[in-house]
């Protein structure tokens, strides 16, 4: 197919795509329903490793995990969620909540939206033990 | 090009459709009709904006990676063509035959792409999505050319197929792929279930539960899973999970594209270990780390089955 009429399909077919699904109502993120929702999604990604403690956040859109080896952090990746560890991220305080800075290729980045209690109690649990 | 004795070789100039580029308009149209039956039935499958719009970009890079990288194979199997002295021409069933073979070849190149690590640097991006439906199936490689599993195609062309028409069939599979990979087809007729590859074995073939990994590499016909015992039916009783052993934390397709590439790199350059160790993290199977820090397939299933001993010798197990 010539260049010049797939170049503008491709380009005009992606966009239409998004905006349909996105008018469906098909981009809002996971939302965990309670604790135990929270803990399945953290063991998805790391099964060897069950959570000693969940703390949810108000919106269920995240959580901390603390488990033996650490804290960590589960977030919605659109309609799913992901979860790491946060060995040597370095926290800071956005808008909306944190931001929550990774050196991992896969998820350098976290935003987590959060209110303003949470976003102020979070980084501390973050770092010290409970 | 000529033979060596100077006789013209039947298969001179000729020349295949590029079928994949044909099939885009093909594959928005089918992508419209799965979406729209899922928002209208409320089952079938599931969507997700910015995953979609992810697969989408990772297939539009496929292909122009293609126009851009494509010599190289193309070259190589070129010169594969200049040194044979057989020829088997274009007829009709030469091309089936053909076509059967190169799936022949998905089965290994496809099966090398989950074994070996520096192959699934490239492959990764397909299984990436924790989703499952047609925009799935185009979320394609932009590094296919850096693994160099052309190579498996090299006996094709020695045997006498020439080259155009060995990728006008690889690019009739990957069509036939596109349809398989969705949740709004249950099951196919026993008889299609038994040879070809159906929306249901390749489901498993998506899914990170211990049971399904390293299962149903097969591309068009399924047999070969079956022949090389790496079958696995879709269990009723256990849904795939879809995605990675880790998932991505990104939606950026060139951190889908490349971040297992960082990965092999990452690991093979770290201080403190050997050269074995260093070459390992390249060609060894996902998961495999010089210290046992990580777990493979294997050891994904063995943690699995302690937790679970009734099932195994079940499929899968
Ligand atoms: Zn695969
Ligand atoms: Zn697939």
């Amino acid at each position: 197919m010539p260049l010049h009429i797939l170049l503008p399909l491709v380009v005009l077919g992606i966009a239409g795509i998004a905006v349909l699904l996105h008018l469906i109502g098909w981009s809002k993120p996971a939302t965990l329903a309670d604790d135990a929702a929270a803990k399945r999604a953290w063991l998805e990604e790391f099964p060897d490793d069950p959570p000693k403690r969940v703390v949810l956040s108000h919106d269920h859109h995240a959580a901390l995990i603390e488990t033996e080896k650490g804290h960590g952090v589960v977030w919605p990746m659109g309609a799913d969620t992901t979860a790491r560890y946060l060995t040597d991220a370095k926290i800071s305080r956005t808008g909306k909540g944190l931001r929550i800075d990774l050196p991992d290729y896969t998820a350098p980045r976290i935003h987590l939206t959060l209110d303003a209690e949470e976003a102020n109690q979070w980084p501390s649990l973050m770092e010290h033990p409970a | 090009m000529a033979q060596p004795d100077g006789a013209p070789r039947m298969t001179d100039q000729i020349t295949f459709p590029d079928v994949v580029s044909w099939a885009v308009p093909f594959f928005i149209a089918a992508i419209l009709i799965e979406v729209l039956w899922i928002a209208m039935k409320g089952k079938g499958g599931r969507y997700e904006t910015r995953d979609a719009v992810t697969s989408l970009i990772m297939g539009a890079g496929n292909v122009a990676s293609g126009l851009l990288l494509g010599f190289i194979a193309y070259g190589f199997f070129m010169v594969l063509w200049a040194l044979t002295p057989l020829d088997l021409g274009t007829s009709w069933w030469v091309i089936a035959v053909c076509f059967v073979l190169d799936d022949l070849r998905y089965y290994w190149v496809h099966r090398f792409g989950h074994r070996i690590r520096w192959v699934w640097a490239s492959h990764v991006n397909h299984h990436s999505s924790q989703h499952y439906n047609l925009t799935t199936a185009l979320r394609q490689t932009w590094t296919g050319t850096f693994t160099f599993m052309m190579i498996v195609r090299s006996p094709l062309i020695l045997l006498g197929f020439h080259p155009a028409m060995v990728l006008f069939c690889g690019g009739l599979n990957l069509i036939y792929q596109f349809w398989i990979h969705t949740e709004a087809i249950g099951k196919m007729p026993k008889w299609f279930e038994a040879v070809m590859n159906t929306p249901s074995h390749h489901r498993v073939h998506h899914g990170r539960n211990a049971r399904y990994l390293d299962a149903n590499y097969a591309g068009v016909f399924i047999v070969w899973d079956k022949l090389f015992g790496t079958y696995v039916p879709e269990l009723e009783e256990e849904k795939p999970d879809y995605g990675l052993v880790h998932n991505l934390g990104t939606f950026n397709p060139l951190r889908v594209a490349f971040h297992e590439w960082v990965g092999i790199f990452k690991d093979a350059t770290q201080p403190g270990i050997t050269w074995r160790d260093r070459l390992n993290y390249c060609v060894m199977p996902p998961g495999w780390s010089h210290d046992g820090s990580r777990d493979t397939s294997e050891e994904i299933k063995r943690k699995y089955l302690a937790h679970h001993p009734e099932k195994r010798g079940t499929p899968g197990f």
